[in-house]
């Protein structure tokens, strides 16, 4: 079975460049969304088991995401992909249940090392 | 005679120039979230191809009725030249001064001080952070100040641009907790956007 990757990020182009740092090989299963909003529905409909979620985001931005997909014990496994690299940022989003965070611009390599660390792939 | 040049900017050119400019902005506060020890929020960067009389308006995270200070820096590398402004809400200095923890009366020459090294972190991470991803090296002036407890207006018009058009980004640091307010302008110039325009291409393209 296809795994089901959101990728959440208001920016088209990071959102392209997050499915093309895919796996090679891995069998997904891809959804878009633009915002926090768009996100939550699709992790509703099952289209997120692996969602990788951008932070500054109009609408709806990641740490609320976040927030309504832990209150809502929602079924999810989220690894943030963020330019906000302050030490801060990275805590709260651990905190608010994420598994794990990535610097951007994400690229393979990086996309690879953490999906195997947490044994998703 | 100067040929007017016609320069365009898609839509999927200007999402990628502010995800370019998100990822900078990005390395750039953490900086400066290390230098003062605090959180800075990040706003979304506005990013607009417009007329240099237009700038004003542009400055949209800077009320206008607020007293203000300001440096530019200009930077050229790989065909592409323009200058990055930093403008501060002149209530900020109070809260920059406690946070770097400087003793003293705060005077215009501690404000400067203060305006100098912001601007040099700032913009300096900035424009390595674009550079970088686009994968070009830009070679910085020296910083230059426009005005200290000016209007904003007054600021603005205090540089003399010889483009008519530019390709503004802007971006509002705010600080969490603190009343530290600035605004980070990166202006391209209107014969550089052409060569920016193909670096951006490459990206989208790859």
């Amino acid at each position: 079975m296809a795994t089901k990757v959101l990728i959440c990020d208001d920016s088209n182009f990071a959102r392209k460049q997050m499915a093309r740092s895919l796996p090679d090989g891995w069998e997904v299963d891809i959804t878009f969304a633009g915002n926090g909003e768009e996100a939550l529905q699709a992790i509703k409909a099952g289209q997120g088991e692996v969602v990788f979620l951008d932070l500054t985001m109009p609408v709806m931005d990641g740490f609320e995401t976040l927030e309504n997909i832990k209150v809502n014990d929602m079924n999810a496994l989220v690894i943030v992909v963020s330019g906000d690299i302050q030490p801060e940022a990275r805590q709260r989003v651990k905190n608010l249940g994420a598994i794990d965070f990535i610097k951007k611009p994400i690229n393979k390599a990086k996309a690879e090392l953490i999906l195997k660390e947490y044994g998703i792939l | 005679m100067n040929q007017a040049l016609n320069v365009k900017v898609t839509e999927e050119q200007r999402d990628c120039y502010q995800e370019i400019s998100n990822v900078a902005m990005g390395q750039a506060a953490d900086l400066l979230a290390r230098l003062l020890h605090v959180h800075v929020i990040l706003p979304i960067p506005v990013v607009n191809l417009l007329e240099v009389n237009e700038l004003r308006m542009a400055l949209s995270g800077i009320e206008s009725s607020n007293s203000v200070s300001g440096v530019c820096q200009g930077f050229i590398g790989n065909g592409i030249s323009g200058e990055a402004l930093l403008i501060f809400n002149d209530a900020s200095f109070n809260d920059i001064s406690k946070l770097l923890k400087y003793g003293g009366e705060l005077d215009t020459s501690l404000e400067l001080e203060l305006l100098m090294d912001t601007a040099n972190i700032l913009i300096g991470a900035c424009l390595r952070g674009i550079a970088e991803q686009l994968d070009v090296v830009f070679s910085q002036g020296h910083p230059i100040v426009l005005g200290q407890h000016v209007n904003l207006n007054d600021l603005v018009q205090a540089n003399n641009y010889r483009w008519s058009k530019t390709l503004a980004i802007e971006i509002n640091y705010k600080i969490e907790g603190f009343d530290i307010n600035c605004d980070l302008l990166l202006l391209f110039a209107e014969d550089s956007i052409d060569s920016l325009n193909e670096k951006v291409n490459f990206l989208l393209e790859d």
